[in-house]
């Protein structure tokens, strides 16, 4: 889970309010036509948020494990090689670097920065519990809530569960080595008890839900509170206006 | 019958635990794979499952969660994929509905058709998003296509279809496999398992 739990302004805001804000950075970062300047002034803007929100050193590993192999294969493949490129702008040892696919890459960049780092704003100050919450408060199905939320609860047993297959298999003899052939039909031994078990025992847990009153209609309590205010609602609306209107605007202009 | 109607109906209480359990198969069995160090990924078995067993809007929705889950708890990029698994799901339901899941050799043509629908959702996304490079190995495919002298679009294209094919068959022909091996008890609770079993 990537939350973490610290005080802060933006874990204090309604999940929603911090999904609309995503919504609208990419809106903005990818289809309102931002040149280059207008773009690193939207990414400013993200930093600052989360700088104020309190998890600035998270989301710099964060980013920089998602950037560093995208800027490694980005800058080259397009400094060198994209189509567009016409104009040399220095070369080493023969090899030219273009000014177009230099150009391009820096955008490309810079517009999934603004959505990176908006996301990482949402992810790392939002406990899922919240999310799903606020969800399931919202569409009035306790069935989406359970969707986003099982899967959370059950990973852990199920990859003790995988491990306790491979260690059963290996113990029978199953190779997990050799040439690509033999892996291949290692495969089977391997994901048909998992995949058959976790089917198989579907009707019980489905079982134990309806018992428990699952499908029951009706209004739901919840031991958590997820707080929201007028203002948040007013500005989810405004930024919702904003994130439709801004692109058209610059389609129709 | 209604849409709402065929929701309702097929989105049961089992259908709905069904989908919860294949967004967690889809996320253990990469451990599987990379134990075994094998090319592909399989990370969308539980989709496609579901696709077969519940149906189209029930596969699609097990890719979209999928990711979306992957986003919020490891690396957001995951989430912006979201599309494709959901595309994912919707043809491997659809296939099933439409008997391609009956033998294994027509599960083949099934894993490439679902190919071609993830193609399609997933080119636009790598290139308009990440300008067609998303910092994975498939990029030295890309490269290579440009500096042939593919455009960008030609060369995403044979990127995305060559590097999800083997993937895709072999997801499509284990599922097929899993759903065959399932007993008659447990297929006969899921909406549309009849569609792949009734060849027996």
């Amino acid at each position: 889970m990537l939350f973490i739990d610290r005080p802060g302004w933006l874990h204090k805001l309604h999940p929603f309010t911090k999904l609309v804000l995503l919504l609208l950075s990419a809106a903005l970062a990818y289809l309102t036509g931002l040149s280059i300047g207008s773009l690193s002034l939207l990414l400013a803007a993200c930093l600052l948020l989360i700088i104020s929100g309190g998890i600035f050193s998270v989301s710099a590993k964060m980013v920089i494990r998602i950037f560093l192999p995208l800027i490694l294969f980005m800058v080259p493949i397009h400094g060198l090689l994209n189509p567009a490129n016409t104009t040399e702008i220095f070369s080493f040892h023969g090899i030219v670097f273009y000014r177009e696919g230099l150009f391009f890459a820096l955008k490309t960049l810079m517009q999934l920065g603004v959505v990176i780092s908006a996301s990482l704003a949402f992810v790392f100050t939002t406990h899922p519990a919240d999310l799903i919450t606020a969800v399931s408060h919202a569409s009035g199905s306790i069935s989406i809530g359970y969707l986003l939320g099982f899967p959370l609860l059950l990973l852990e047993s199920m990859r003790e569960r995988v491990v306790t297959i491979q260690n059963a298999q290996r113990a029978r003899g199953l190779e997990i080595d050799g040439n690509i052939f033999r892996r291949f039909t290692s495969l089977g031994p391997l994901l048909f008890p998992l995949l058959i078990g976790s089917i198989v025992g579907i009707e019980q847990r489905s079982i134990a839900l309806e018992v428990r009153g699952f499908k029951i209609h009706g209004p739901k309590t919840s031991l958590r509170l997820v707080p929201d205010s007028l203002l948040q609602k007013l500005s989810r609306r405004l930024m919702l206006t904003l994130a439709v209107i801004l692109p058209m605007l610059h389609f129709f202009r | 019958m209604s849409f709402s109607q065929r929701l309702k109906e097929d989105f049961t209480t089992t259908t709905i635990v069904l989908i919860a359990i294949a967004i967690v198969i889809n996320m253990t069995v990469g451990q599987v794979v990379s134990m075994l160090k094998l090319p592909i990924f399989l990370d969308s078995i539980g989709t496609v499952l579901v696709g077969l067993l519940a149906g189209p809007i029930a596969g699609g929705l097990t890719g979209l969660l999928t990711n979306l889950i992957w986003g919020m708890i490891t690396s957001p990029v995951a989430a912006a994929f979201s599309p494709v698994a959901l595309a994912i799901g919707v043809a491997a339901g659809l296939c099933a509905r439409y008997g391609l899941f009956k033998t294994w050799w027509l599960a083949i043509i099934a894993g490439v058709i679902i190919t071609f629908f993830n193609a399609v959702v997933a080119v636009p996304i790598r290139l308009y998003m990440f300008g067609g490079i998303t910092g994975s190995g498939a990029d030295f495919m890309t490269s290579y296509m440009l500096a042939l002298g593919k455009d960008l679009f030609g060369s995403v294209v044979v990127t995305v279809f060559t590097s999800n094919l083997i993937d895709k068959v072999a997801t499509a022909l284990i599922a097929w496999a899993i759903v065959k091996a399932l007993p008659e008890r447990t297929t006969d609770r899921m909406p549309q398992a009849k569609y792949v079993v009734s060849a027996a």
